[in-house]
């Protein structure tokens, strides 16, 4: 048993650590290693492309979280309010949201998009009064949209489920001492749906980051990390890549490592 | 200094006198010094040439990125260094496998490319559908029509207009490692033969339509440019035959003959004098049943954000001395006689890159309704979805 | 994108207590709700569930009803704050999932225009045309519940000996160590796959041992292990979860009446972790279903999917209207199976809630 797990364990890291590994090559090669180096890291800091690869990704990806987080707990609010029947639609856009497989958003995005800019570019281009209309066009709106819209609908669900399982009594005891709703909200059960919220950003956050396949269809001309690194495989990885996917795997793992921390430092202080 | 006058310098001193000392050794034409050095700008300026003076390749409005649509293993990266060191525009390099890969994403719009490679019979649709614009050849003092060689360059003019400038022609022939077949390859029937046998799960047929299809074709005895539905249905019964002894169907296959994953591939001439250059035991074959014979040019799409940039870095490889670095390189034969004077003997004596003209006889250029032919992209998708 | 929850019925009756005080209002009763809610097919639990407690809430909303009579102007007040509250989400559902689906749906009936792309028309041909595309369909439902089914076996023990045997003091960090690859790109991850299978790599290790020109990379079975390697995190989770809430002391009591280890197992454990299996399989699954990167980078373009033959058809073979229609079909076939697999669960699981968060 214990072997397995162990195997288990080597099988999951083996490929990480190899990632690790040759990003101190000091060969151009991603596969022939050559010598210890970390010259890979200063050039891939110093790669504009890749970085502003990384910073568009970070910028989708914490955009789209914050939307989602923020319409996402309004719509979980909200649809309790609902009457069943209008209830039951948001639960069906939702599940199909998140059900309908990736490469599917994607198109289904690109092919609305290009359809409605036929539509409106030349009309905005007729209405306009100076040389250079604006014009729409694939680019970071229709990638934090097409995240947000998945996000939006793990967020709402994970929130669902908190706001199901809490207790009411200590609502009714709120509104009952006069608390305005509001107050009620602030006091009452935002803390306690907060941690659902947060872990529905981070999920949010992190689907956003890795995600290539709607990406790759409704980028346009913008370059995410998760692009940036598939067309670096088809034009020959160098260790740039490994630089900087190790740097963000050493990123979210102080992430990772921080959150756990405060979260002891909480627990302690709050006696449990 | 300030940033208006770095970005507005056309040229650095350390490089007007480098420049000034090659003009003098005769290494560059008394043109490409004016042209470099933005001396050019200078000269117009004084001949009170208007139009001239805010020509974005020379004057300072290019930005500082620009992309690149590309083919792999398709150019020196030192160009692209040097270039950003002489004009501070970063390349982005963006690698396709296939002219209707880049015809796709420019037809879905927003590529971002201020630049890309089309290949000759691809240029006369990208015209119609109005993807790409005539080029402004007053920004590209480099280029030289009268040093082509017209055979590869007329079909970058269309309608008496040019749309595309020519970067290098070549063959599509086979790549084989002669360590592991030891059966002679010399035609397109043999490399489909010897891909079901002795390379069995080791051949690879390119992600592109034009050659995969084209070969296939070619190999049963048919045009490489048919569109007649029976013999792309014959072709079709000898791809799907094939396709589970293949090793992969990619238009990258030099990472995996260099790894000798894959044995034998389709190979375009510039992949395989690289291959042959670093592998000796990696020969490079023409079918001497036909095939392809191709040239690459230079195209600015209509949509490109950065044609500043785009025409930049175009004059920047139509330098004969910029281009000979990057035929050395690359190892495509050049359109350019101006460019074939520079290099040297042991490349223009390659015969995989400047192979007999009678070995090119049976080879054809690929035909513009192949591009667009439903036909054939259809069948493709079919071989690769079986 | 670890944990993809599906939706969860709720008591329905919860919101309304936030808003009590100034503003109550009739509501229908629970079980009536809950029936209209399983109109949606993915909630079918719904139903089962307040059926089997139905008083829980519904005591509560009549107390409520009878305690305060509200004036009318609240009531409108309240639906506009509720209004407010969904409006957000309901056009984002509206423009990028309605309305998207709906253009998929009419392009799916046009033509490939003469260079590629859409063109206006109202066709069957498309869906005619669906069986050429055969291969990669059954591909793709073959090797995704083959690979499910791979993840399955590999996860499960590792579930267990995380839920069940892991010392309680190394639990959370074996538990993170399981999600932490998530934080490193799949696509690199991948790559690294790619070397390892390449001939550099254990091919070369095993040609030491004298078995000569091994080929790993490009075939069904890279693409599995790429599979498994790749969703292997979100196997693990849902069957940890499961049963890590599992009540130790019906083990013990197994044990006390006398059952071997492996009747407890099969008897108990097995029986008590099913929702969790149910919701890994179909997550991974339905996810697998869309797969692209995978068959692309490790099966060399030969083990197609029909994620990627909807690639293909958007960005080579230009024919959006086909792709559409492919498209269109995937999402059919998903629902199916997510209904199918729904009715299975309910079905093993009996009348229990399946916990999909």
């Amino acid at each position: 048993m214990r072997a397995f797990i162990s195997s288990v364990y080597l099988f999951l890291y083996a490929p990480i650590a190899l990632v690790v590994l040759f990003s101190f090559n000091a060969g151009r090669s991603a596969s022939e290693f050559t010598g210890f180096s970390t010259a890979w890291y200063g050039k891939a800091l110093g790669n504009t492309f890749l970085v502003s690869a990384l910073q568009n990704s970070l910028m989708i990806a914490f955009t789209s979280a914050t939307l989602a987080a923020v319409f996402g707990t309004m719509a979980a609010l909200g649809m309790e309010r609902l009457a069943p029947r209008n209830r039951a639609i948001f639960d069906a856009l939702f599940a199909a949201a998140i059900v309908v497989p990736g490469v599917v958003i994607g198109i289904a995005t690109l092919v609305a998009l290009v359809a409605v800019f036929s539509f409106v570019n030349p009309a905005l281009s007729a209405i306009w009064p100076g040389d250079q209309p604006p014009q729409l066009g694939l680019g970071y709106g229709s990638i934090i949209a097409a995240h947000g819209l998945f996000s939006m609908a793990l967020v709402t669900m994970i929130v669902k489920a908190r706001i199901a399982s809490l207790g009411r009594d200590i609502v009714e005891a709120s509104s009952d001492l006069y608390a305005t709703p509001l107050t009620t909200f602030r006091l009452i059960v935002l803390p306690q749906i907060l941690p659902s919220i947060l872990a529905g950003f981070l999920l949010a956050f992190t689907f956003s980051f890795d995600d290539f396949i709607i990406a790759f269809f409704v980028a346009g001309s913008k370059t995410t990390l998760p692009i940036y690194v598939f067309a670096s495989i088809r034009r020959g990885v160098t260790p740039e890549i490994n630089a900087i996917a190790t740097l963000v795997l050493v990123a979210s793992l102080l992430l990772i490592l921080t959150a756990r921390i405060l979260m002891r430092e909480k627990k302690t202080k709050s006696g449990e | 200094m300030t940033k208006w006058y770095r970005e507005n310098a056309p040229i650095t001193a350390e490089q007007l006198a480098d420049e000034l000392m090659r003009l003098k050794r005769g290494s560059v034409t008394r043109r490409h010094f004016l042209g470099v050095t933005g001396l050019g700008l200078a000269t117009a300026v004084l001949a009170r040439q208007p139009g001239l003076f805010n020509s974005p390749a020379f004057a300072g409005d290019r930005g500082t990125q620009m992309s690149i649509a590309t083919w792999p293993n398709n150019h020196d990266p030192a160009t692209f260094e040097a270039f950003q060191a002489a004009t501070g525009v970063a390349v982005e390099v963006n690698v396709f496998g296939s002219n209707e890969e880049m015809l796709a994403k420019l037809q879905a719009g927003g590529t971002g490319w201020d630049l890309f490679v089309p290949t000759n019979y691809t240029i006369s649709t990208y015209v119609k559908l109005g993807l790409i614009d005539e080029l402004d050849l007053s920004k590209l003092p480099n280029y030289d029509a009268s040093t082509e060689t017209a055979r590869f360059t007329n079909e970058g003019v269309v309608d008496g207009k040019t749309y595309a400038v020519p970067k290098n022609w070549g063959t599509t022939g086979i790549a084989l490692n002669s360590t592991k077949i030891k059966t002679p390859v010399t035609s397109w029937k043999d490399f489909f033969e010897v891909a079901m046998t002795e390379a069995d799960g080791r051949a690879m047929v390119h992600d592109y339509q034009l050659t995969t299809i084209g070969n296939a074709l070619v190999s049963l005895g048919y045009s490489f440019n048919s569109t007649k539905p029976d013999e792309l249905a014959k072709a079709e019964e000898l791809l799907i035959k094939v396709k589970p002894h293949l090793y992969a169907i990619n238009s990258d296959y030099q990472p995996s003959m260099r790894a000798t994953d894959a044995w034998m591939t389709m190979c375009w001439t510039n992949d395989g004098a690289q291959l042959n250059r670093d592998m000796p035991e990696i020969q490079f074959v023409l079918g001497k049943d036909g095939g392809e014979i191709w040239s690459d040019f230079y195209a600015i799409p209509k949509s490109a954000a950065n044609k500043a940039a785009g025409y930049a870095l175009l004059n920047y490889l139509m330098a004969p001395e910029n281009a000979v670095k990057e035929h050395i390189a690359n190892g495509a034969p050049t359109t350019d006689s101006r460019v074939m004077k520079l290099l040297p003997a042991d490349v223009t004596g390659n015969k995989i890159v400047y192979p007999d003209e009678a070995s090119l006889t049976p080879l054809e250029f690929g035909a513009a309704v192949t591009l667009t032919d439903p036909g054939r992209a259809e069948l493709m998708a079919r071989f690769k979805s079986a | 994108m670890p944990l993809i929850p599906l939706p969860r019925p709720s008591p329905r009756s919860y919101g309304e207590k936030g808003q009590a005080a100034s503003s109550p209002l009739p509501i229908a009763p629970v079980g009536q709700g809950n029936r209209t809610g399983a109109a949606s097919p993915l909630r079918p639990a719904s139903g089962e569930k307040v059926a089997g407690r139905p008083d829980e809430g519904r005591k509560f909303e009549i107390d409520f009803n009878g305690f305060i009579l509200m004036p009318a102007a609240t009531n409108t007040k309240r639906n506009l704050v509720t209004a407010a509250l969904v409006a957000p989400a309901a056009a984002w559902l509206m423009i990028f999932l309605v309305l998207p689906f709906i253009a998929m749906l009419v392009f799916a009936f046009g033509e490939r225009a003469p260079e590629g792309g859409y063109q206006a028309a109202f066709t069957f041909a498309q869906f005619a045309r669906l069986p050429t595309r055969a291969a990669a369909f059954w591909n793709t439902m073959v090797l995704a519940p083959v690979g499910a089914l791979l993840c399955l076996l590999v996860a499960y023990p590792v579930a267990y000996y995380l839920a069940v045997k892991a010392d309680p003091r190394y639990r959370l960090i074996l538990v993170s160590l399981v999600v932490v690859p998530f934080w490193t790109s799949l696509l690199v991850r991948t790559y690294a796959w790619m070397y390892i299978l390449g001939s550099r790599g254990i091919p070369n290790l095993l040609s030491m041992i004298g078995f000569e020109d091994v080929r790993l990379l490009n075939t069904p079975g890279a693409v599995l292990l790429g599979i498994v390697y790749g969703y292997l995190p979100l196997m693990i989770m849902p069957i940890y979860v499961s049963l890590e809430k599992l009540d130790r002391r019906l083990l013990e009591a197994s044990a006390d009446l006398g059952a071997r280890p492996v009747s407890t197992f099969f008897g108990v454990t097995l029986p008590l972790s099913l929702p969790g299996v149910m919701t890994g399989v179909a997550l991974v699954t339905i996810l697998l279903l869309g797969e692209y990167l995978i068959p692309q980078l490790l099966g060399g373009g030969k083990v197609f999917f029909i994620g990627n033959a909807l690639v293909d058809l958007f960005l080579q073979s230009r024919n959006w209207p086909f792709g559409s229609a492919i498209a269109v079909t995937l999402v059919a076939v998903v629902v199916v199976i997510l209904m199918v697999a729904m009715r299975i669960a309910f079905r093993v699981a009996g009348t229990r809630q399946v916990d999909l968060v």
